[in-house]
C-alpha cells in the first residue's frame, strides 16, 4: 500500500438483504484518497454515497472486499476497534448538526475528549481551541437550542475536528443552510484542510459544495461512474 | 465520563424526573397495597383476638365441642388454679378471663312498666383500673356516651344497642336469664354509658359488664367459660401460638375427664383458619400479580426510555463510543433512575400507609350487617416488607426495560441503527 494513502478502498460491495432477494448498493469500488485530500462523492439518490462513506466510517462492513485506513483493514475490526478507530482518527459532521441538546456547545465539544480520557486542562485548551477556529469561542456556554443553524453547524464541525482527526466525514454539510451559511462552513473546511492538513470527504448534491472540492466521484448505481481531480 | 453522562441525565427531565415520578408513583402503589393488605389482614386478626378468641382459649373440652352456643354449664371450675398453671407454664403471655352470655335487657318506663326489650349479648371482664384487658379491649376511649362502670351493677351498651334500647344515663335496666346451673337469673343495672366498638355486630347487640357482676349473676364464682390468652404486646405469631397449644393440649391427652382444659388457637375458631389461609393466599397472589403488572408498566418505561434514545446513541457510537459502552451507561442509567425512583416511591408509599394506619377509611356503612368481626374503619399497616418490596418494580423492571431496549443496539447493524435515526 502507498503510505500516501490514508484511505484505500478495494474491490468493495456492499449488498443488503431486501426480503429474500439483496440488494446491490456498491459494486466493485476501487477507491484511493490521499492524506489531505478534500473530496466529494456526488450522484444522484440511492446511487451508494453514504453506504460508501458509511463504509469508510467503520460504521459497516463491506460485503466483499477490503477498506483500509491508514493501512489497516476496518473490515475485520471488532466493534470496540472501530469505535476506537473513529474515535482516535475519523470525525462526523452531519446534515442535521445532531449536538447533544442538553449539553452546552462547550460540553458537546469536549464529548470527543472524554472518550479519549483526557486530562481537563487539554480537554479545555482543546475545546477553546476548536471552538476558536470555527469562531465561536464566545458561545461555549450557551446551549444548542439559542444558536442559530449555521453556529450549530460550526460546533458540529468543532466536534468533528477537535480531537485533530485524519479524516473528517461530511454527509450533507450545507444541506439544511442558507447560501451565506453554506459558504461561510465551506471555507472553514478549506481553511481547516489547508491549516491542519485533515482529509476531508463530503457526500453531498450542493453545487456550492461541489466548488469547493478538488476531487469530485461521481457515483451510479452503486459503481464509479467519474473520478475527476480538478 | 461518568459525570458528563450524570449530567445530562440530570438536564434532561424527560431521561431523569418523568422516569423518577412515573417509577416512583408505580413504586409507591405497589408498597402501599402491601401495607394495606397487611394492614386488612392484621386488622380483622387483632379484632378476632381482642373480642372473639384471644390469641388462643382455654376452654373445657365439652365447652370446645358445643363452642357456638357458649354453654355456661360447660365452664372451666376451680378457675384460679387453671391460670395459675397456665402462667406457670407460659409466663410470657397474659390470661384473663372472659364470659360471652345471652339474655334479654328490659327498661321499664317511671311505672315499672317494660318500656322497650331486647335479646342481647353480655360480654363481662376485669374492669379493674389497670387491668391488661381493659386497655386492650380499649372501651374506655371508646365510650361515645357517659362513663366506665366502676361501681357494682353498671353496665355499659354498645351505642347501637343503647339507641334501641331508647336509655338515658342513669336508667335502669334489668337482666334476665340464667345462672349457670340453669336457674332463672334477675338482675338491675345502672346504664352508665354507650361504647362504640368499631365493630357493627357488636355496637348494635352487646353490653358489658365487670366480671365480679357477671360471676354473681350467673352463680360462678371461681368459674369461667372462656380464659383467653395473648401474646407479649399481643402481637399475634401464628407459629408460637401452635406450639403452645400444642404443648397445653399434649399434658391433657392422657386425662379422660370431659371437662378437662383444652386450648384453641385463634385460628381454630369462627372458620379464621381456611379464612386467614385464604386471605393470605389470595393477597400473596393480588400482591405478586400487582408487583408483576408495574413492573410491566416500567419496564415499558425503561424501553421506551431506550428506543427514544436512539438518535443520541447514534451520534455517539459515530464520535467514538462502543455500542457495549453506551449500552453499559444506558444500564447504569436505568438503575439510577429505578434506585432514585425507587427511594421515593418507597417514602411515598410508606407516608400514605402510615396515614391509612393512623387515620383509615371509615368503612361503617358499608359494614353495617355484617356480622363478622370485622372493624368499620380500614387500616393499613407499616410492615418491614414495605422498605425493600417496591425496589423489585423500581429497579429490576427499569433495568430490564433497558436491558431489553438496549439490545436494539446490538441487534442492528451500526450503520443502520446510525441511519435509521436520522443521523
Amino acid at each position: 500500500m502507498n503510505t500516501n494513502n490514508i484511505i484505500e478502498i478495494q474491490n468493495v460491495t456492499k449488498r443488503f438483504p431486501v426480503g429474500e432477494t439483496e440488494f446491490t448498493a456498491l459494486s466493485d469500488i476501487n477507491l484511493k484518497i490521499k492524506k489531505g485530500e478534500f473530496t466529494g462523492l456526488i450522484g444522484p439518490s440511492g446511487s451508494g454515497k453514504t453506504t460508501l462513506l458509511n463504509l469508510i466510517g467503520a460504521l459497516d462492513i463491506p460485503s466483499e472486499g477490503e477498506i483500509l485506513i491508514s493501512g489497516k483493514n476496518v473490515a475485520v475490526k471488532s466493534d470496540a476497534e472501530s469505535a476506537l478507530l473513529r474515535n482516535e482518527h475519523i470525525g462526523f459532521i452531519f446534515q442535521s448538526y445532531n449536538l447533544l441538546p442538553v449539553y452546552s456547545i462547550f460540553e458537546n465539544v469536549e464529548f470527543p475528549l472524554l472518550l479519549q480520557k483526557k486530562s481537563k486542562a487539554e480537554r479545555k485548551h482543546a475545546v477553546m481551541q476548536a471552538l476558536d477556529w470555527v469562531g465561536l469561542s464566545d458561545i461555549a456556554n450557551k446551549k444548542p437550542s439559542q444558536i442559530s443553524g449555521g453556529q450549530a453547524q460550526r460546533v458540529a464541525i468543532a466536534r468533528s475536528i477537535v480531537k485533530k482527526p485524519d479524516i473528517v466525514l461530511a454527509d450533507e454539510p450545507t444541506a439544511n443552510l442558507d447560501s451565506t451559511n453554506a459558504y461561510k462552513i465551506m471555507d472553514i473546511l478549506k481553511k481547516l484542510n489547508e491549516e491542519l492538513g485533515i482529509t476531508f470527504m463530503f457526500s453531498s448534491h450542493d453545487s456550492k459544495v461541489i466548488e469547493y472540492l478538488r476531487r469530485v466521484i461521481t457515483l451510479e448505481d452503486g459503481k464509479v461512474k467519474n473520478d475527476e481531480t480538478k | 465520563m461518568f459525570e458528563f453522562l450524570f449530567k445530562g441525565l440530570i438536564r434532561d427531565k424527560s431521561r431523569s424526573l418523568l422516569p423518577v415520578i412515573v417509577v416512583s408513583l408505580g413504586v409507591s402503589l405497589s408498597v402501599f397495597f402491601v401495607g394495606y393488605i397487611e394492614g386488612m389482614m392484621g386488622d380483622m386478626v387483632d379484632q378476632n383476638a381482642r373480642f372473639g378468641t384471644g390469641h388462643m382459649k382455654v376452654m373445657t373440652r365439652e365447652y370446645v365441642k358445643n363452642i357456638a352456643q357458649k354453654p355456661l354449664d360447660l365452664s372451666i371450675l376451680e378457675t384460679g388454679e387453671v391460670i395459675q398453671d397456665l402462667e406457670k407454664r407460659y409466663p410470657e403471655a397474659d390470661w384473663v378471663k372472659r364470659f360471652n352470655f345471652g339474655g334479654i335487657l328490659d327498661v321499664p318506663d317511671e311505672n315499672g312498666q317494660t318500656k322497650t326489650q331486647g335479646i342481647a349479648g353480655g360480654m363481662a371482664f376485669d374492669m379493674t383500673e389497670g387491668n391488661s384487658d381493659l386497655k386492650r379491649l380499649n372501651i374506655a376511649n371508646n365510650i361515645v356516651e357517659g362513663r366506665m362502670p366502676n361501681g357494682p351493677f353498671e353496665i355499659l351498651l354498645g351505642q347501637g344497642l343503647a339507641k334501641r334500647m331508647n336509655v338515658k344515663i342513669g336508667d335502669q335496666i334489668t337482666y334476665f336469664g340464667s345462672t349457670m346451673d340453669g336457674s332463672m337469673s334477675f338482675q338491675n343495672f345502672t346504664y352508665v354509658g354507650a361504647v362504640q366498638f368499631g365493630l357493627s355486630v357488636m355496637d348494635d347487640k352487646t353490653f358489658l359488664i365487670d366480671i365480679k357482676d357477671a360471676e354473681q349473676i350467673l352463680d360462678m364464682e371461681d368459674a369461667v367459660q372462656e380464659i383467653y390468652g395473648y401474646l407479649p404486646n399481643d402481637i399475634y405469631d401464628d407459629q408460637a401460638i401452635e406450639e403452645i397449644k400444642n404443648s397445653y393440649n399434649q399434658s391433657f391427652a392422657n386425662d379422660d375427664d370431659e371437662y378437662a382444659p383444652q386450648m384453641l388457637a385463634l385460628r381454630d375458631q369462627n372458620g379464621l383458619s381456611t379464612m386467614l389461609d385464604m386471605v393470605n393466599t389470595m393477597s400473596s397472589a393480588f400482591t405478586f400479580f400487582f408487583i408483576i403488572a408495574m413492573s410491566i408498566v416500567l419496564w415499558n418505561t425503561g424501553l421506551l426510555g431506550g428506543l427514544r434514545r436512539y438518535t443520541e446513541f447514534g451520534i455517539r457510537i459515530a464520535i467514538g463510543e462502543s455500542k457495549r459502552d453506551i449500552y453499559k451507561s444506558l444500564l447504569l442509567e436505568s438503575v439510577i433512575v429505578g434506585a432514585i425512583g425507587s427511594v421515593f416511591g418507597t417514602i411515598l408509599g410508606l407516608l400514605l400507609t402510615l396515614y391509612l394506619q393512623e387515620v383509615g377509611i371509615d368503612m361503617s356503612e358499608t359494614l353495617g350487617n355484617s356480622n363478622v368481626l370485622f372493624s368499620n374503619v380500614i387500616r393499613a399497616k407499616v410492615v418491614p416488607t414495605q422498605f425493600w418490596i417496591g425496589f423489585f418494580p423500581g429497579v429490576m423492571a427499569t433495568f430490564l426495560g433497558a436491558l431489553l431496549s438496549g439490545r436494539g443496539i446490538f441487534k442492528r447493524q451500526t450503520s443502520e441503527l446510525f441511519n435509521e435515526l436520522g443521523v
